[in-house]
């Protein structure tokens, strides 16, 4: 892997930053994202971390345009981008192989050696002629995200990337994706694997944002890690302490007395 | 680019689903069109006729006694001159031709009638062999003149399964249209986003629209095999069935995809498709003449599109006619598909605005 990519900032150039102004989507009467503005840098490697239900996935369709925001505006540079789903999006249909041709003629991405590397880099290539929709939940990630990268996307948006890969696969990935030279924003509940590679995280919690800073400001003297870091913050903004050991489940012996 | 990737991937998807495409490609036509020899011995009764004068010697009041008479076993229309009548008869709009001769009102006067039929409407040639027997037998008991009555068909007389061989190659363009279309558009959901930020909605249905349009000239020619087959005397590949065959294709495809697009690719889109696909067979008067149902039908059937594209392919490949005959419907035709894709174009804003 070394010597494939030179220096993120290099290769992108100044291509334009990601703004999100006083954004808010309501669906009804429930706020999935509310009022953000957040900022993500060229050639960043941003995470958007957060539990279930923040808003992250909201706010990567929002940046994608693939949903309207209810007040506030988006603005994301014309350059290439690249999306990895939440939920894998490809036909299932078609064979491995023949989506990534549809997809590879589909954007113009006539370069097969970068192909080929993406299909390499994602360990794809057992299963090229098997039939997407018999692919394993692993299988189906890697396909979605080799979707996302044929192209070579100056901007690369990846929603829970790492979801049902195997632990080598995952390595070889977040290497990957470490050297890649376009600006990478994740949207994830698992830090920890990211960590290494990140340049600024966004902390999200029922639509709005905990806090907004780059990895080297974040001080995590009496954290375990990252992880433990942005749970404590969640916990705190919740109102629970962060001390309290969590309620644990009863022995079943004494859930069968309670009975 | 963009569609030619999309008709790439389209022919990627069809081979994955050659059985499907078989089926109602190649299976159901070949069915439809074999089982259409059953229906020999059906023939429905009551048709519009258009009553036309002779010469100008007939008067208003001639043609108002006949139109009288023939009221007892058709529905008349009175028709100002032989050549709007002809028209009529071509676009269907009446069955029959009942010429009027002068002198109708004077006693001892010979007074021949005469009724004009198409020989490819076979549902009214028996009925219309009864019509000169009873029109004589009326008018002679209501006019003072020697009533005597001749029946004259124009162009060759077909036989059923010959007549309903359209009829049939109708229904599977509209099943194809209201089933598999929608069918197809909906397995796109699991790739939906991906293709909204890599394309556009637009172009996955323009290339849909273009790919299965194009694949709809299959069932038109094992019709035209199986016609040939059967020796059957009609024009089955004409360029003009073929045309009028496509475009209906392509303007009930462009409904059923609103519908889903509307319905947000949902099972409830294909179910609406459905029941809008029997609906269009039942009530667009695709095997019986429209005149031979009740008033209401008619005019149901006379306000669906297909009725009019079921009329230019019967004429086109039974009845020798050319679709200059038909401009006007023609070009009513191409304006109904413009909107159609308008409207279209409306709905995927409307879903774009409201995802």
């Amino acid at each position: 892997m070394t010597g494939k990519f030179t220096s993120r900032q290099d290769e992108t150039g100044d291509q334009g930053r990601i703004e999100t102004t006083d954004l808010t989507k309501e669906y009804g009467r429930i706020t999935a994202v509310d009022d953000v503005s957040i900022s993500i840098g060229c050639g960043e490697y941003h995470c958007l971390l957060g539990p279930n239900g923040s808003g992250k996935s909201t706010l990567l369709r929002l940046l994608l345009e693939l949903t309207r925001p209810t007040s506030g505006s988006v603005s994301v540079p014309p350059v290439a981008i690249g999306c990895g789903f939440q939920q894998p999006n490809f036909y299932p249909g078609l064979t491995v192989r023949e989506n990534i041709d549809v997809f590879a003629s589909l954007v113009g991405a006539d370069d097969w050696d970068w192909n080929q590397t993406v299909v390499d880099e994602l360990r794809l290539n057992r299963a090229l002629d098997r039939k997407a929709a018999d692919l394993s939940g692993g299988y189906g990630r890697k396909l979605d995200l080799a979707l996302a990268l044929i192209k070579e996307p100056d901007f690369l948006f990846l929603d829970e990337p790492l979801g049902a890969m195997d632990d080598v696969s995952k390595t070889r990935f977040l290497e990957f994706l470490g050297e890649y030279p376009g600006t990478i924003v994740v949207a994830t509940h698992q830090v920890t694997a990211f960590a290494p590679y990140l340049d600024r995280v966004t902390v999200m919690h029922r639509g709005s944002v905990v806090f907004d800073d780059l990895i080297e400001e974040i001080d995590l003297t009496g954290y375990e890690s990252l992880q433990q870091y942005y749970v404590d913050a969640v916990l705190a903004r919740e109102g629970v302490d962060p001390e309290t050991p969590p309620p644990t489940e009863a022995p079943a012996e004494q859930r069968a007395d309670s009975k | 680019m963009s569609i030619l990737s999309l008709l790439k991937k389209e022919g990627h998807w069809s081979k994955r689903n050659v059985l499907v495409l078989v089926f109602l490609l190649v299976a159901l036509p070949t069915f439809f069109a074999t089982t259409s020899v059953m229906f020999q011995e059906v023939v429905p009764r009551e048709v519009p006729v258009g009553v036309v004068p002779a010469d100008e010697r007939v008067s208003e009041e001639d043609l108002r006694i006949v139109e009288g008479g023939v009221a007892v076993f058709s529905d008349p229309q009175v028709i100002d001159s032989e050549e709007k009548a002809l028209e009529a008869l071509n676009r269907e709009r009446v069955y029959g031709i009942v010429t009027v001769p002068a002198n109708i009102t004077e006693s001892g006067v010979d007074a021949q009638f005469g009724l004009t039929v198409n020989g490819a409407i076979v549902p009214f040639q028996q009925p219309s062999e009864v019509i000169v027997g009873l029109m004589q037998f009326q008018l002679d008991d209501i006019l003072a003149a020697d009533i005597s009555a001749e029946r004259t068909v124009i162009g060759q007389e077909n036989t059923l399964p010959e007549y309903l061989f359209p009829s049939f190659l109708m229904v599977v363009v509209i099943f194809f249209a209201f089933t598999y279309v929608p069918y197809n558009l909906r397995r796109e959901k699991d790739v939906m986003d991906r293709l909204k930020v890599e394309t556009s909605l637009e172009s996955v249905v323009a290339a849909k629209l273009i790919f299965y349009t194009a694949v709809m000239v299959a069932p038109i020619f094992i019709f035209h095999v199986t016609a040939s087959y059967y020796g059957y005397r009609i024009d089955s590949f004409a360029p003009g069935a073929v045309a009028v065959l496509l475009l209906t294709f392509l303007l009930l495809s462009v409904l059923s995809m609103t519908i889903m697009v509307l319905m947000r690719f949902s099972a409830t889109g294909q179910f609406v498709n459905v029941v809008l696909m029997l609906g269009m067979i039942a009530l667009s008067a695709l095997t019986f003449p429209v005149g031979f149902f009740s008033a209401i039908r008619t005019t149901i059937a006379r306000s669906l599109p297909t009725h009019y594209s079921m009329i230019m392919t019967r004429s086109v490949m039974l009845k020798d006619l050319q679709l200059t005959g038909f401009t006007d419907w023609l070009g009513a035709f191409l304006g109904l598909i413009v909107l159609a894709l308008a409207v279209l174009k409306l709905a995927i804003i409307y879903h774009r605005r409201t995802v």
